[in-house]
């Protein structure tokens, strides 16, 4: 009731000042997103999006996030059958976009020729990661590595070297001291184990990543804690970590470092508008612009990179753009370089539920505290 | 109060009170029961809704589920031994001693219970944490290499639990202990009964009643807390396995053993409520003369160890706050005993750039509030002067919140009230009204309690007056009973304000986009990885809930462990 008193506010104030009908409004005065891209990113550019639609549609949009992981988000969109209380669905594992396509939840975007053709249809290799929908249900909108972080300082007390590789977590003097987030609750974990096991193969894989367990002092409830539990120095080093996440805590002022290792999983935070969705042209003009040099600054001053070829993530001297671009490792785009990737979507797919199972009994049900 | 004829042109005397008897059974019924039968109903059917005990027999069969329930049941009984042996130890000294300072310790012991949810243990992390200031103290006196581990596991569960809730039994004695008779203690110093025997003949099982209700409530608050165990790492619980198995959607069959693990905790909470029933259904509170208590001076030395003591388990209870108050200010605070740099970003983030929080918080425990006295204050009226049918089953069901853990009832109004509502195309649960909903039901206990101690106060002499001077019961209920009772009936309404203001666990499953409390905006916040923010909204939940209890202590006097019983 209050939402639609306060829409009504909104419509008649935006009516007076530009003197419009308001059926003449080229788009909503509403956006609501779900999703698990962290709230350091999507408020950001909820921000960038409602100045730009001031501008150029002369709107004033109410944006709102609604923060949820990867899993719950999908699990929420299930639930609400075509109805859903959001208008865009952002981030995550693209297969979860096909299912929800598959159950048309999903309406197609429709975007202008350009702006479609602007973006490569994938990258990587020996497998590739799709960057767009080839029926066009889904867009990628930033490409970001899932790696692992390490407090230097904890890390040189413990004597250990920094991390550079995967296999660098499973040194004995870790013990303990290593964060992680179950696979059974966070995309990019889960991600990073199919990462590993199609690098290792099944059995060596598991193997691996009982490894890591043993060494594992902390499972974090969500993906996002990891992170923030090695900022602060509770534990040394952590597991399957977007480069955003923790560049974030690198601005909050902690001193922490990100390494993707060879073969890290990148990303491409795919983004979708929800069949039923009550704003779908705000939905839109939102995906537009977030794919215009305009967007992809908001993405490239906060350690994500850009989806199309056409820009670098650059900036002045002591710019936040240029303190990305040194905390993940000198890279500017991902269409600079050869990407490795062995992540298979497919086979992604098809195990995503026999790894979850696996993880449970195998490791969740014997796992004790170091 | 001049009632010249008042009751002459009143409608049918039975009409109006039947009539709000209905609304409030209904109110219940609806926002009550019928939600708990919902998750019942949810456990026992599969997705196709068939009958089946295929749930219950996958969770008694699963060795993580077997091990989530005894280590929460071996947590729960952990915690009320040792918030038994803490606060029955200091609710003695502060009734039956006089020292230095017992005044301001009494004061202090209500301190710890207002810690927020999550907001404690994570003040806790940032001070007993591996990271936290006490392990780099030792780190860097002692050279230590790796840090000792305070908290990360049962062991910190148990510690942040307890030093959280001993102040419930703590309060619960303190009560008891005012209300027995000296004289009865000197009777039994009379026939030679000293000392120990003394306390266990007489003393103990006079508190006995009070002391179980709080004992209750601190098993039942431990048993259904998942913010600690998780923020801790502890997964093998039965309330962090609901939540965890709730909020990942994807998988089906995990959803469904949430809600079978949510219909279980219920079905444990009955069970436990049932075995204490005779001590926590509302108290016959017509020995509500508290005695005059003879405090015994102690010597120097006694003295000096029993300020000691108690300045020692404040210390250790106020480590949240300590850590909470330097987290909301500190920036970039890792690996220094206290943080280097200070800011008011994350105050100004949380109050000036998004309000939404606390005017929300406010606004819904307010109107929770209001609901709970529309709904409360006839229940207690009803319970204290009539003996129309179903007042047991009322009291009953009263009291049954309190035991019900707030995981349960959030997922239980979320299946629920998830329907299309008629002629509105979307379910209630669409609708930022549920909440205040939610709290009301969830704090109802405390405005009929509170209520019902004044009514039973109010001699009935003084409605009988009011009647035979022609006033009718509606009419004699608002010109005298009212205005005597009022002072219960805030006391009852401002605890129910404070405790909406830090419910945490209803709320977090109903809550949608712009509906956010600060409960739930510290969850986000935390969950966002921004702990100072949460940091920011939980010192300015602890000055809002630290204010209430000031003027409920006003207000209410010594009488706040009713509350809670």
């Amino acid at each position: 009731m209050r939402k639609i008193a306060l829409t009504v506010l909104v419509m008649v104030l935006v009516a007076l000042a530009s003197g419009a009908a308001l059926a003449q409004a080229p788009i909503e005065s509403e956006l609501v997103l779900i999703t698990p891209v962290s709230k350091f990113i999507h408020d950001a550019a909820l921000k960038a999006f409602a100045d730009y639609a001031r501008e150029r549609y002369g709107v004033t949009v109410k944006t709102s996030g609604l923060p949820a992981g990867t899993p719950v988000a999908y699990g929420r969109i299930v639930e609400w059958k075509g109805k859903p209380e959001a208008d865009i669905f952002w981030g995550g594992e693209s297969a979860l976009f096909e299912k929800l396509a598959d159950q048309r939840l999903l309406q197609k975007l429709e975007l202008s020729r350009e702006l479609w053709d602007s973006i490569p249809p994938a990258i990587g290799k020996p497998k590739p990661i799709h960057l767009k929908d080839k029926d066009g249900y889904w867009v990628g909108t930033a490409l970001e590595p899932y790696g692992l972080v390490y407090h230097p300082r904890r890390i040189q007390r413990l004597g250990v070297p920094e991390p550079k590789d995967w296999d660098d977590l499973l040194n004995p003097k870790l013990k303990g001291e290593v964060a992680q987030c179950a696979p059974t609750r966070s995309s990019s974990s889960n991600a990073t184990y199919e990462v590993i096991l199609s690098m290792y193969g099944e059995d060596k894989g598991w193997e691996w990543l009982r490894k890591l367990a043993a060494n594992t002092g902390h499972f974090t409830a969500r993906s996002r804690d990891v992170p923030t539990v090695v900022a602060k120095g509770e534990y040394a080093a952590g597991f399957a970590v977007p480069s955003y996440m923790a560049f974030e805590e690198k601005l909050a002022g902690f001193d922490l470092k990100f390494v993707a290792p060879r073969n890290a999983f990148v990303t491409p935070e795919p983004m979708a508008i929800l069949a039923g969705a009550r704003n779908p042209r705000a939905a839109r003009a939102f995906i537009e612009f977030l794919l215009t040099e305009r967007g992809q600054m908001v993405f490239m001053e906060r350690g994500l990179f850009p989806i199309t070829p056409k820009y670098k993530v650059q900036g002045s001297p002591g710019s936040t753009a240029e303190l990305a671009v040194q905390f993940t490792g000198g890279l500017r785009s991902y269409f600079d370089t050869e990407v490795s990737n062995v992540y298979d979507e497919g086979i992604a797919a098809k195990r995503s539920e026999a790894l979850k199972i696996r993880f449970r009994s195998e490791i969740e049900a014997v796992w004790k505290k170091p | 109060m001049t009632n010249t004829g008042g009751g002459l042109g009143a409608p049918p005397r039975t009409a109006l009170p039947a009539l709000g008897v209905a609304a409030i059974w209904l109110f219940l019924l609806v926002f009550l029961v019928y939600p708990l039968a919902r998750i019942f109903y949810d456990a026992v059917t599969d997705e196709a809704g068939r009958l089946t005990v295929a749930h219950f027999v996958e969770f008694a069969r699963d060795r993580f589920y077997q091990r989530s329930l005894v280590n929460s049941l071996l947590l729960g009984l952990g915690t009320v031994a040792a918030t038994s042996a803490l606060g029955f130890a200091i609710a003695f000294l502060l009734v039956r001693y006089e020292f230095v300072g017992r005044n301001l310790f009494s004061y202090l012991t209500l301190i710890p219970i207002i810690s927020p949810p999550l907001v404690g243990v994570l003040g806790f992390t940032f001070i007993m944490g591996r990271a936290g200031t006490v392990n780099v103290l030792l780190m860097d006196w002692f050279d230590l290499v790796r840090p000792i581990n305070f908290v990360y596991g049962v062991h910190g569960v148990l510690l942040v639990e307890t030093l959280h809730l001993f102040p419930m039994i703590t309060l619960n004695v303190v009560d008891a202990l005012a209300k027995i008779d000296p004289a009865l203690e000197e009777a039994a110093e009379s026939v030679g009964a000293r000392g120990w025997r003394k306390l266990r003949t007489i003393t103990l099982p006079l508190t006995t009643p009070g002391y179980a209700a709080g004992a209750l409530l601190v098993f039942i608050w431990t048993f259904s807390d998942f913010a600690t165990p998780l923020v801790l790492g502890v997964h093998d619980l039965l309330a962090a396995q609901a939540y965890l198995n709730i909020v990942q959607f994807v998988d089906r069959r995990l959803f469904r053993m949430g809600i079978v693990i949510s219909a279980l905790m219920v079905v444990l909470a009955l069970g436990f409520l049932i075995a204490a029933r005779q001590y926590v259904a509302i108290k016959d509170y017509s020995s509500l003369a508290y005695s005059r208590v003879a405090r015994r001076r102690l010597s120097g030395l006694r003295q000096a160890l029993v300020v000691v003591f108690l300045s020692l388990v404040m210390l250790a209870s106020f480590v949240p706050y300590l850590g909470v108050a330097l987290a909301s200010v500190g920036r970039g605070w890792s690996l220094t005993p206290f943080p280097v740099q200070y800011t008011l970003h994350y105050f100004e983030r949380v109050i000036v750039e998004t309000p939404k929080y606390i005017l929300n918080s406010f606004l819904y425990s307010a109107l929770a509030v209001a609901i709970g006295i529309a709904v409360g204050v006839p229940i207690a009226w009803l319970l204290a002067r009539t003996r129309i049918p179903g007042r047991d089953t009322l009291d009953g069901l009263n009291t049954l919140i309190l035991a019900i853990p707030g995981t349960a009832i959030g997922i239980a109004y979320v299946r629920a009230f998830h329907f299309d509502l008629p002629g509105l195309d979307r379910g209630l649960t669409s609708f930022w009204i549920i909440l205040p909903l939610v709290l009301a039901i969830r704090r109802l206990p405390y405005t009929v309690r509170g209520s019902y101690a004044s009514l039973l106060l109010v001699h009935r002499s003084l409605e009988e007056a009011a009647a035979s001077v022609g006033a009718t019961g509606v009419r004699s209920f608002r010109d005298v009973t009212l205005p005597l009772v009022w002072r219960g009936v805030l006391v009852g309404a401002l605890f129910s304000f404070m405790t909406s203001l830090q419910e945490a666990s209803a709320v977090l499953f109903l809550s949608l986009g712009g509906w956010e409390t600060m409960t739930v905006g510290i969850f986000s916040f935390y969950i966002a990885g921004s702990a100072n923010e949460a940091a920011a909204l939980g010192v300015i939940l602890i000055l809002v809930a630290a204010l209430s209890v000031v003027v409920i202590n006003r207000v209410a006097g010594a009488r706040m462990g009713g509350m809670f019983g």
